[in-house]
């Protein structure tokens, strides 16, 4: 009997007995040492789970249930609008990014800071004009794809229960998306974003109660200046961002979960 | 309190050892997952309630899956790698550089800076909020009442908020109303005809955005906007009822060459 602890969980002695080739003893010390600090095991049993949920075997699919195999699914082409959205997002995200770079939100001085510095990506950056027109025509595409996704899930009945849940959550995300757009198309502090801007202080002024309220808010003021400018980059590339790819995640999770909707 | 090893303390509850962490806060080693079952029975009020329910889901769902007559089988479909990847590859592949050939072809301008002393003739947001903006511009149908000398109850920027309230009320309100298993517009000529009356109306509403842009009356240009989507919400339906016979015959044929009917 010897004075060193010897017990069921004395890993190192366990591996010793073992014969293993070095690959295996590089792997298996390291699954040791991590899992003695974070105790992943539990975690991989989890991944595990998973592993055999996804791999379930599925049922029949609509097309074989009915036989349709030598038909042409017309519908089928108009199923890839919202990952075609999702992916102009992604593009959007990328270019922004990037865009990110060069833009200040600065409605100091005539003409302002902000406007100067989207002339600056348009003449002066390298590629600056590309990687504007991509983020805008990403922006544009996304929209036009999200209301054709619209389109098709009415037109399939796509949003007929279990899934009015997600058709209620698309509402909020294309009006999200919408948001998005008007604060991006307002960053350039040019005639149109400024006058676009009036028009929306207008707007929340005139309804009752939570308008003035929302004004402030919003656009920090009743009237546009710099605190409008910084309230719509911080809503287009801090708070949109997080709550809209949040928001997508859990859309497209809600489809993964519930299964796409074919036509019958 | 009551510990699972043997001690002389004696038990004034003469119950089951308490496990569940409730009332000591000690969980108990235990290998297995409790049931919801062991759950239920360790639990009160609307926790119980909670674990009663999944039960009784489970149970719904068991039941459903053995009178399920679908075929389950090893593979579905293609496999992931490397029809499907390859597939979805291409097709982002695609997407993305059309994006990348239209921002190349048509960059985008940067209008004048902004000025607050001088107001453009026209002013308008992005094209997918036009629908939006010709709500908003809806005051010549905001009536005056007779009672308040011709005064309006609702100022006319309210009434257009209102009428997008209204609208996007409506949409998300539309899987309350049209339930059931109908999936295609053949099967249901009416909603099919609301849709699509409803997307031409989004186009004409939002003309009304650029009114001033329209060589028109504006009476007129109302006009064209609410009973233009009538009109096509009307043709539509005729067409799909004229339709419907024919899809339907077809749809059941195949529907009873798979099961016949006993």
């Amino acid at each position: 009997m010897s004075l060193e602890k010897q017990d069921d969980f004395d890993h190192r002695t366990w591996l010793k007995r073992k014969d293993l080739t070095p690959i295996e003893t590089v792997f298996l010390t390291a699954l040791i040492y991590i899992d003695k600090r974070l105790r992943i095991v539990d975690y991989l049993e989890l991944l595990e789970d998973a592993y055999y949920k996804v791999n379930l075997q599925m049922p029949k699919s609509h097309t074989e249930q009915y036989d349709l195999d030598n038909k042409f699914w017309y519908w089928y082409p108009l199923y890839s609008l919202g990952f075609f959205s999702v992916l102009a997002y992604i593009v959007a995200a990328v270019s922004g990014a990037l865009l990110g770079f060069y833009y200040s939100p600065s409605a100091a001085g005539d003409p302002t800071v902000a406007y100067q510095s989207v002339k600056m990506i348009m003449q002066d950056v390298q590629f600056g004009y590309a990687l504007r027109s991509i983020h805008r025509w990403a922006a544009q595409i996304m929209m036009a794809a999200v209301f054709l996704h619209m389109l098709r899930v009415y037109f399939t009945g796509s949003y007929k229960e279990p899934r009015e849940l997600n058709w209620l959550l698309g509402i909020i995300l294309i009006s999200l998306s919408m948001v998005f757009g008007y604060t991006g198309y307002l960053l350039p502090w040019n005639q149109l974003a400024f006058w676009a801007g009036q028009i929306g202080v207008e707007m929340a002024l005139a309804t009752p109660i939570v308008g003035e309220w929302g004004a402030q808010l919003l656009f920090g003021g009743f009237t546009l200046g710099q605190a409008t400018l910084v309230r719509m980059y911080i809503l287009h590339v801090f708070i949109l961002p997080f709550v809209v790819t949040a928001l997508i995640a859990l859309h497209v999770g809600i489809v993964w979960v519930q299964g796409i909707a074919e036509p019958h | 309190m009551s510990d699972t090893d043997d001690t002389n303390e004696t038990r004034t509850d003469g119950g089951e050892p308490a496990t569940d962490g409730g009332e000591t806060g000690i969980v108990a080693p235990d290998d297995e997952t409790p049931t919801w079952q062991e759950r239920k029975t360790r639990k009160s009020g609307l926790s119980q309630l909670t674990y009663e329910y999944f039960e009784r889901a489970r149970r719904e769902d068991q039941e459903l899956r053995e009178e399920s007559d679908y075929v389950e089988r090893d593979v579905l479909g293609f496999p992931t790698w490397p029809h499907e990847i390859i597939r979805n590859g291409a097709i982002s592949l695609f997407f993305v550089g059309m994006i990348l050939l239209i921002s190349a072809a048509l960059p985008p301008s940067l209008e004048l800076p902004a000025n607050p002393s001088s107001t453009p003739s026209i002013i308008l947001p992005d094209w997918y909020l036009y629908w939006s903006f010709g709500l908003l511009k809806l005051n010549p149908l905001n009536p005056g009442l007779a009672v308040l000398d011709g005064s309006k109850l609702i100022s006319d920027q309210l009434y257009g908020v209102l009428a997008n309230v209204v609208v996007v009320g409506a949409v998300a309100f539309l899987p309350f109303l049209n339930k059931g298993s109908a999936r295609r517009p053949v099967e249901q000529p009416f909603w099919a005809a609301i849709g699509a009356g409803g997307a031409f109306f989004a186009i004409t509403i939002a003309a009304i955005a650029v009114q001033n842009l329209i060589p028109l009356p504006l009476a007129l240009q109302l006009n064209i906007a609410f009973i233009g989507p009538v009109v096509l919400g009307v043709m539509t339906y005729a067409l799909l009822k004229t339709l419907r016979e024919g899809y339907m015959y077809g749809l059941n044929r195949r529907y009873y060459m798979l099961r016949p009917p006993k």
